[in-house]
């Protein structure tokens, strides 16, 4: 209690509250921009904090994280792009809700539920670092690509009207992800000795491209067509307190999902929220309104992919291994303050780890305030009109395409990908399957290598291990059940159309 | 077109990417080392085999392709298909400013690539012709983004090989 004191002590102070509102701000500012992600908002920030005391140092650089991992459900909701890989699950029923003159319902449903889910996964973090860690760690390539394997298995739920398409979907943005520089053995793949593609496709590349071209070719033809679209009178109201009580437990279960996997290195919050969204999918007794402007497919993703910066944290803390690119830049920030991860942590720096759990919480208090009062302000960008908002987001998404790796090929991939998303679209071919199998090609492909040759080619490494079967049973259960419905709706297809 | 017509014509050309893919990999990337290696080439064989029966499979769905299809009924009775009409020049005029954008920027830098290919964007995409709009668009959102990335976030924005203003 003493520790916890004196760790308070120095996280209530003033420059440690102030470095937590800045490390907010900034990570809310690059979240929301499409392709300036919260990693490169730290990397950043890290110079900064060489000079500040090792509280008010981690804290900003948590705040960065945390207010990074919230801001990408701004651009998601008010224009249908993600700003962070993390918020692409938000798009599916964010926008719409945007379409419909919901928006500031759906920001600050996205807020609140951020909220609920980063401190949920900071008491579960706070509570069972040592146990959840163990476990976590007992995850191996097989038991990692069964988990990754389960999570494509939900393509099928975000297949829309046809599950071939779809999978036709899921399969290129698979495809995509093998261009490059293999990462096991170095052997260039289907690259046409092209320097730049030795690189691979950049997932933040080809999201930009996926969501905000058509977007733009979209507003270019309804001005040499039609009338233009009118969104929907703007409200700014926030979701009722009857409402969040009556998705509380979605909440929680999405909470407890992210916190999961966000424990388990190599996955992170893309993952968790698309498994969220098709948990709350699934589940839902308004299945057929997912993806048409369902609260709940905001809250699933939302309140999933917040409750991954906890969870994270707790291989991080208890055996120093960072799950993705964000957490090793927190990592190295600890590590530049003196503070080395591992089980001794706890001995050595208890007041500081204390410290840390104080400026999470400080953290989501600056998220909330910020992104309430800002709710009203940020609603106002509906109202520019849509020619000017597309030119806006045309120059903002190729900016953010270049500064990934300073490079004009990205720029040519973000445009090149892009038609192709528009064509897809308009041939009702569902590109969120895409995404999907971009962000789990990678894992799948390298812990199922991983796995075969740590078992010197025996397939059989899959079997043995109960929680891999589990997950295969979890993945063929999801399979299955799509499939019946599927035949079900072409018994009757009418009730589909309709729907 | 009808929906139908499109599904065939869209599994014909996945078909064809397909065949493509596989035969490529197939022919630059070499199989597993052994020991359990797998090697780079299993997983882009799969997808392109996997591929290859899913637009098989949307193909035979699809047949034929003058069946009747499946339409929405609007107010008023009046059945909409589904799919909407593939706006080309639009999609392509775009991919070609993007090109050149892309182009300009590394030749002469942000700062004025930015503004030419707003102006193109803007008079030939959005069709829109006030100089108000048109000039205040550009050099207000270049300067904007200039001022707040470069400047105030310290990001790197290109700076040209032929002209650098910095």
């Amino acid at each position: 209690m003493e520790l916890f004191l004196q760790a308070a002590s120095v996280a209530f102070l003033p420059s440690a509250i102030g470095a937590v509102g800045l490390g907010v701000l900034i990570g809310l500012i690059f979240g929301s921009i499409p392709g300036l992600t919260f990693t490169v908002a730290l990397a950043l920030a890290l110079p900064i904090t060489f000079s500040m005391e090792p509280v008010a140092a981690i804290g900003l650089l948590l705040g960065t994280y945390i207010g990074g991992m919230t801001g990408g459900s701004v651009s998601a909701i008010l224009l249908g792009i993600p700003g962070t890989p993390s918020a692409a699950a938000t798009v599916l029923d964010g926008y719409p809700m945007t379409k419909k003159g919901e928006a500031s319902i759906a920001l600050g449903t996205a807020v609140i539920v951020s909220v609920f889910g980063g401190i949920f996964s900071l008491i579960v973090m706070i509570v069972s670092v040592d146990l959840v860690s163990r476990l976590a760690i007992s995850f191996g390539p097989a038991e990692i690509f069964a988990l990754v394997l389960f999570g494509m298995s939900t393509i099928c739920g975000l297949c829309g009207g046809s599950i071939i398409k779809g999978l036709i979907s899921g399969v290129l943005g698979l495809m995509m992800m093998t261009i490059g520089l293999d990462e096991i053995d170095g052997v260039p793949r289907m690259t046409f000795d092209s320097v730049n593609l030795l690189q691979g496709v950049n997932l933040l590349v080809a999201m930009i491209g996926l969501f905000a071209i058509p977007f733009i070719i979209e507003v270019a033809t309804q001005r040499m067509d039609v009338a233009p679209t009118r969104v929907a009178k703007i409200r700014a109201h926030l979701p009722s307190l009857n409402l969040l009580w009556r998705k509380v437990w979605l909440m929680v279960r999405c909470s407890v999902l992210g916190t999961g996997i966000g424990a388990i290195p190599g996955t992170g919050g893309a993952i968790a929220s698309f498994l969220a969204y098709d948990h709350a999918r699934r589940f839902s007794k308004e299945r057929d309104s997912f993806g048409k402007g369902n609260i709940e497919g905001v809250i699933a993703p939302e309140t999933a992919n917040n409750a991954v910066t906890g969870g994270t944290l707790i291989p991080l803390l208890s055996l120093g291994i960072p799950g993705d690119p964000a957490t090793a830049i927190v990592l190295a920030g600890l590590m530049i303050h003196g503070i080395t991860p591992g089980p001794a942590l706890f001995m050595q720096h208890a007041t500081e780890v204390y410290g840390m759990y104080i400026a999470v919480v400080i953290a989501y208090v600056w998220v909330l305030a910020l992104q309430l009062v800002g709710i009203r302000f940020f609603v106002h960008v509906l109202k520019i009109p849509r020619e000017l908002l597309a030119v806006a987001v045309l120059v903002l998404c190729a900016i953010g395409a270049y500064s990934i790796r300073n490079s004009a090929f990205d720029i040519y991939a973000m445009g090149v990908i892009g038609v192709l998303a528009y064509v897809f679209v308009a041939l009702r071919v569902p590109i969120t399957p895409i995404i999907l199998g971009m962000v789990l090609g990678p894992t799948l492909e390298n812990e199922f290598r991983t796995a075969m040759m740590l078992s010197g080619g025996k397939a059989g490494i899959f079997l043995t291990s109960p929680i891999a079967l589990l997950f295969f049973t979890l993945a063929l259960l999801v399979i299955g059940l799509q499939v019946v419905s599927e035949l079900k709706f072409r018994r009757n297809p009418q009730e589909k159309v309709k729907a | 077109m009808t929906d139908r017509r499109k599904d065939t014509v869209f599994s014909c050309v996945m078909f064809l990417l397909a065949g493509a893919w596989t035969w490529q990999v197939l022919s630059t990337i070499p199989p597993g080392y052994g020991d359990g290696d797998i090697g780079p080439r299993a997983f882009p064989l799969a997808f392109g085999l996997i591929l290859l029966a899913l637009a098989a499979l949307l193909f035979v769905t699809s047949w034929p392709p003058d069946r009747e299809d499946l339409c929405v009924v609007a107010p008023g009775g009046k059945e909409v298909q589904l799919s909407q009409k593939i706006h080309w020049l639009p999609s392509a005029l775009l991919l070609g400013e993007l090109v050149l954008y892309g182009f300009l920027l590394e030749k002469l830098g942000f700062l004025i690539a930015t503004p030419v290919v707003i102006l193109l964007v803007m008079m030939l995409n959005l069709r829109i012709r006030s100089l108000r709009r048109l000039f205040g668009m550009s050099l207000g959102l270049t300067l904007g983004c200039w001022l707040v990335f470069e400047k105030l976030l310290g990001i790197y924005l290109a700076s040209g090989t032929w002209i650098d203003l910095g």
